[in-house]
């Protein structure tokens, strides 16, 4: 039931960085059992002509009905223009706690970190790659999150705040054979804001939910890349809102599993999005077993 | 769940990568033998690193461009020709990865006369690999 930052995909701003895919095992209304493992696939659809296969294994230790810990482990295949590149993406430690239900409401704050496997700078036959073909940002973010449960409602708010900087990506613009990615050698971003307003719709069996969701993330300043003069410039037009609509079902197989379907797309997008992050279009599938 | 897990496996084993289009061998540049040499250096390699070749600037058609010349190296993770103001990468030009191709084109906006070496340097980890300064013809 703690939908905090729940989503496992979203059409912007977090597919790497993730904290609005932050596992669905804070999800469960089911507290019998203590352990929650998930298995997922994404398609999704980038900037330009890229497309994306992203897997993730996730396992959730439920301590007791107030406390949870969620590790996660991306994976990523983009393929594009500039060919195919896969790659571990990230591992995700996340702690939840959720406060005592008072009158139809519930509050709950999660906090983490996230620890790419990677640099961003994946290369193809030596040639450096945008980050929309990086399996990673690079960054080890602080997540800070709270949920407040109203009823049906679920309304998230998160920070995503990159803490150390391991992006060594090397891609220039003008040196890529394309205009589509702009240059983000030695890429620096910029922490995120992000609100999330969940309905939940289920059936009188309690077999299928239904949970439409829009998300709304702020970027809160202007990413920057070092030039081919070696002098940081900023990326103009970087910061800015996404909004992203975002529909989930799923189907209660037994008491202890489920499938998911997800559907995203985004509504509103930043001018620039230097960051690789933009989906124009996202499918997921979901498969939870608890034990 | 064993059936699942067979199943994500190849995917989460498969690190690979595929060439595409942008990123296929790039037909090799070469200068006109009519290009003027204006600038020459021999690469000297730093602690624990082995170059051979020269750096060479030549202007084609009002258009400067690095060549290394008989040019080997050790093998480093993310190595960049870099046109430089010292025998260190402070102020410099990054004209690249350095890859199989022999010829870099330095941007029409750079006063190359000002510049005095072409270094090779490891950008990921911050390693600079060999310094060529350069005489003027």
């Amino acid at each position: 039931m703690i939908s905090l930052l729940a989503n496992k995909i979203n059409a912007q701003g977090c597919s790497d960085a993730g904290i609005c895919s932050i596992n669905h095992g804070f999800q469960s209304d089911e507290k019998q059992f203590k352990n929650t493992l998930e298995f997922a696939v994404i398609y999704s659809l980038g900037e330009a002509d890229v497309a994306y296969f992203s897997p993730y294994i996730a396992y959730t230790k439920r301590f007791n009905d107030r406390f949870s810990f969620t590790s996660k482990v991306t994976f990523s295949t983009a393929n594009g223009s500039f060919g195919t590149r896969s790659q571990f993406g990230d591992a995700f430690l996340i702690g939840n706690y959720t406060f005592k239900e008072k009158k139809s409401t519930q509050w709950s704050v999660l906090t983490g970190f996230k620890f790419p496997f990677t640099a961003s700078n994946l290369k193809i036959n030596g040639y450096s790659l945008p980050l929309d073909y990086q399996s990673s940002l690079g960054t080890i973010d602080l997540f800070l999150g709270t949920n407040f449960k109203y009823k049906k409602w679920d309304f998230n708010a998160a920070f995503q705040i990159p803490i150390v900087n391991l992006n060594k990506n090397s891609y220039f613009k003008e040196y890529g054979g394309t205009n589509d990615f702009p240059s983000t050698n030695l890429f620096e971003r910029k922490p995120d804001a992000l609100v999330r307003a969940t309905y939940s719709i289920k059936t009188n069996n309690k077999k299928f939910t239904c949970k439409p969701n829009v998300l709304f993330i702020y970027h809160l300043g202007e990413d920057s890349f070092e030039n081919i003069f070696g002098q940081r410039e900023s990326i103009k037009g970087s910061d800015g809102l996404t909004i992203n609509g975002n529909l989930i079902t799923s189907y209660a197989l037994s008491k202890q599993s489920s499938l998911e379907l997800s559907l995203a797309t985004p509504l509103v997008v930043r001018d620039i999005r230097p960051d690789g992050l933009t989906r124009s279009f996202v499918l997921g599938l979901q498969y939870q077993y608890s034990f | 769940m064993k059936k699942i897990f067979l199943v994500l496996l190849p995917f989460l084993l498969a690190s690979c990568q595929e060439e595409g289009i942008l990123t296929k061998d790039r037909e090799e540049v070469i200068v006109n033998p009519t290009a003027e040499l204006k600038y020459y250096g021999t690469f000297i390699p730093t602690s624990g690193i082995s170059v051979t070749g020269d750096a060479k600037i030549y202007l084609e058609n009002g258009q400067y461009k690095v060549v290394l010349d008989n040019f080997s190296i050790s093998s480093g993770p993310d190595l960049k020709v870099y046109l430089s103001k010292a025998e260190t990468p402070t102020e410099f030009v990054n004209l690249g990865n350095l890859t199989s191709q022999t010829v870099y084109p330095i941007p029409a906006t750079v006063n190359v006369a000002t510049y005095s070496h072409v270094l090779i340097h490891c950008q990921q980890y911050n390693h600079l690999f060999a310094i060529a300064p350069l005489t003027q013809n």
